[in-house]
């Protein structure tokens, strides 16, 4: 038996990779998600250039006079008109323009500032770690909705107190308010991952090498912290576009334009006659929601980020 | 054991925390005397009147002293005066409670009762035609915001089908059984569902984890039924992030509560706590937020101690520590 022999017996075979027995998922789910965001932000942006879209005070009439509820949903009015004889299509698209540039800025701010405080907090731990913890636990304990209630009637109060606040108009305290509640799920993530990658082996190296701490978050933590993030944003749009419609819904919304949830809002009492002006905002809201949905469930597959995946 | 503490101490601090400054942003921007005074009188308030409430509720004191006041009360179920409604909150809110707490505890529930069998069905037989079906379900019912699923279901069932009342009406389960199960049991479903597709994504996921490990081989090879290796050894050591997220949902289940409450029209919390907020009623604001804070908390801290029950090496860990 030469030597070559025996290390050959000591060496296992070395793990054939599994077949991959199940295909690869079709990803309809993903492009259907992508095609219903994009064509809503694209009838949402050229709203005034686009002929089949009325303009927002447009009221239609029937037989010269306008009525509540006046037209179903049909050729005319693809979606029906509402208590005030507006085009329900037209008003949704309207909304979805708020909605849509609420959440992404709100985003980006949570995904800012929940993502310092997370990689501060994961990368020193210690004492930044506990005040970071307390800050995320307090802004987890009011319920999310109670919270953004609070603030944004609070900031309407403010700006009539303080004049350096003029600039707050309503998109503004839904945008800060919104971007508040998204801080705690991204300085959440942003620890776990920092934790998990501040003892790896090339942040050892950065360090060893004598890297700042400024330097080695920005050159080796962040880089690789754009997927879990990314995937979290997604996700957390469609979280955040069903608060502002709860928002909304509650009264504290935009009013003008009307967004989803203050349409299904008005139409409330009027369900059994005109189902159309509640059902129609629902359905852009569903479809908005589970579209974001779709394409963060497709990004956590393949970043194979499990947090998310809820 | 010292784990436990150290969680206990930090959610002492958030409560104290969050409640104190809820105290103070509904305070912020009225520092001139008298001003929060006006403000909760609303309107046209006389000097004296203005003068009488700032001296009764301690309004001109810094705000660590209010909260002092406040928190004093609080232990002696004083929680206030609500000046909008001339009613001391204790006696004003109490009736609005019960509605809140049935909808929360039957929605948890029964989304337990729901999520955990088809979670289970569905790690069991991965990737048939069941667990496919439900993974597109709870897919489709995590994306319904409660806001979506409160007007379908309320045209499906009490407007079509008309099995249920259409006027929600306040009826308590020992008055009557039937009608309290008829109103609660449309805003109960609007909560449920999303809540328990969450449930059925988690534990599915866990229970295809947990089905892979070698004890479960080991059970089944010894000649334990199938039946028994599922509910007892691998749902068991499955449960730990479902139980969390009954914790981490329960902030969100507030919120679903607020948006369903106003959609059936219950005279509870939700609507309540809005329209406290909207007229500045800054002590009914107080005693709710502090009451969902404490909430939160407190399943927050049950969960904790539920692990022990579960698993018995965090129980004798304690034991020896």
């Amino acid at each position: 038996m030469t030597l070559t022999d025996v290390l050959e017996l000591a060496t296992p075979a070395p793990a054939t990779p599994e077949p991959r027995r199940r295909r690869r998922r079709p990803k309809i789910g993903l492009w259907l998600g992508v095609g219903w965001l994009a064509a809503v932000a694209f009838c949402a942006i050229f709203a005034n250039q686009l002929s089949f879209i009325r303009a927002y005070d447009t009221k239609i009439k029937v037989k010269g006079r306008t009525g509540r509820y006046n037209i179903g949903p049909g050729w005319r009015t693809w979606m029906g008109t509402d208590a005030s004889s507006h085009d329900v299509f037209a008003r949704c698209i309207y909304g979805a323009k708020v909605t849509l540039t609420i959440g992404v800025l709100s985003t980006i701010i949570g995904l800012f500032l929940g993502g310092l405080l997370g990689v501060m907090s994961g990368y020193f731990r210690g004492w930044v770690d506990r005040i970071g913890s307390i800050i995320v636990d307090s802004l987890l304990a009011l319920p999310p909705l109670l919270l953004a209630l609070l603030l944004v009637y609070r900031m309407d109060d403010l700006k009539g107190i303080y004049t350096w606040l003029g600039w707050l108009n309503r998109e503004w305290e839904i945008t800060l308010t919104l971007g508040i509640l998204a801080i705690a799920p991204f300085a959440r993530i942003a620890r776990a991952q920092t934790i998990a990658l501040r003892d790896r082996e090339f942040v050892l190296a950065a360090r060893s090498l004598g890297a700042k701490s400024g330097r080695v978050i920005a050159r080796e933590i962040l880089p690789n912290l754009i997927p879990a993030m990314l995937t979290v944003a997604v996700t957390g749009l469609g979280i955040l576009v069903a608060a502002e419609g709860a928002l909304a819904f509650l009264g504290l919304g935009v009013q003008r334009p009307l967004t989803w949830g203050k349409m299904i809002a008005d139409g409330q009492n009027d369900l059994a006659r005109a189902w159309w002006a509640t059902i129609f905002p629902c359905l852009f809201l569903f479809f908005t929601v589970i579209s974001f949905n779709l394409i963060g469930d497709r990004l956590a597959r393949r970043f194979d980020i499990r947090e998310a995946a809820i | 054991m010292r784990y436990f503490l150290q969680r206990l101490l930090q959610f002492v601090i958030v409560f104290f925390l969050v409640t104190f400054g809820v105290l103070v942003f509904m305070r912020i921007g009225l520092n001139k005397p008298g001003d929060p005074a006006r403000t909760m009188l609303g309107g046209t308030a006389s000097q004296a009147q203005i003068d009488a409430v700032t001296k009764r509720f301690h309004l001109h004191a810094n705000y660590l002293a209010q909260y002092w006041f406040w928190l004093k009360g609080m232990f002696t179920l004083d929680f206030g005066y609500s000046q909008v409604h001339s009613l001391n909150v204790t006696t004003y809110l109490k009736p609005k409670i019960l509605p809140t707490v049935f909808l929360g505890i039957y929605a948890t529930i029964l989304a337990l009762v729901i999520a955990i069998p088809v979670a289970v069905y569905q790690a069991y037989r991965r990737d048939g035609v069941g667990d496919k079906v439900g993974s597109f379900m709870s897919f489709a019912f995590v994306s319904i915001p409660a806001l979506v699923l409160s007007p379908l279901l309320k045209i499906v069932f009490i407007n079509h089908l008309q099995w249920f009342p259409r006027l929600f009406t306040k009826v308590y389960p020992w008055d009557n059984p039937i009608e309290h199960f008829k109103n609660f049991f449309v805003p109960t479903l609007a909560l449920t569902l999303p809540l328990a597709a969450i449930y059925v994504r988690l534990l599915r996921a866990d229970m295809v984890q947990t089905l892979q490990a070698d004890f479960v081989t080991l059970a089944s090879a010894k000649g334990v039924s199938p039946t028994r290796v599922l509910w007892g050894h691998a749902l068991r050591n499955s449960l730990f992030t479902l139980l969390t997220n009954v914790g981490i949902q329960v902030g969100g289940l507030v919120g679903g509560a607020l948006v369903v409450e106003k959609y059936f029209a219950m005279p509870a919390m939700g609507d309540t706590l809005v329209r406290a907020i909207l007229s500045s009623d800054i002590f009914v604001v107080q005693s709710v937020s502090a009451l969902l804070v404490a909430t939160v908390v407190i399943v927050n801290l049950l969960v904790d101690m539920s692990y022990a029950v579960i698993d018995p090496r965090i129980r004798h860990a304690r034991a020896l520590s």
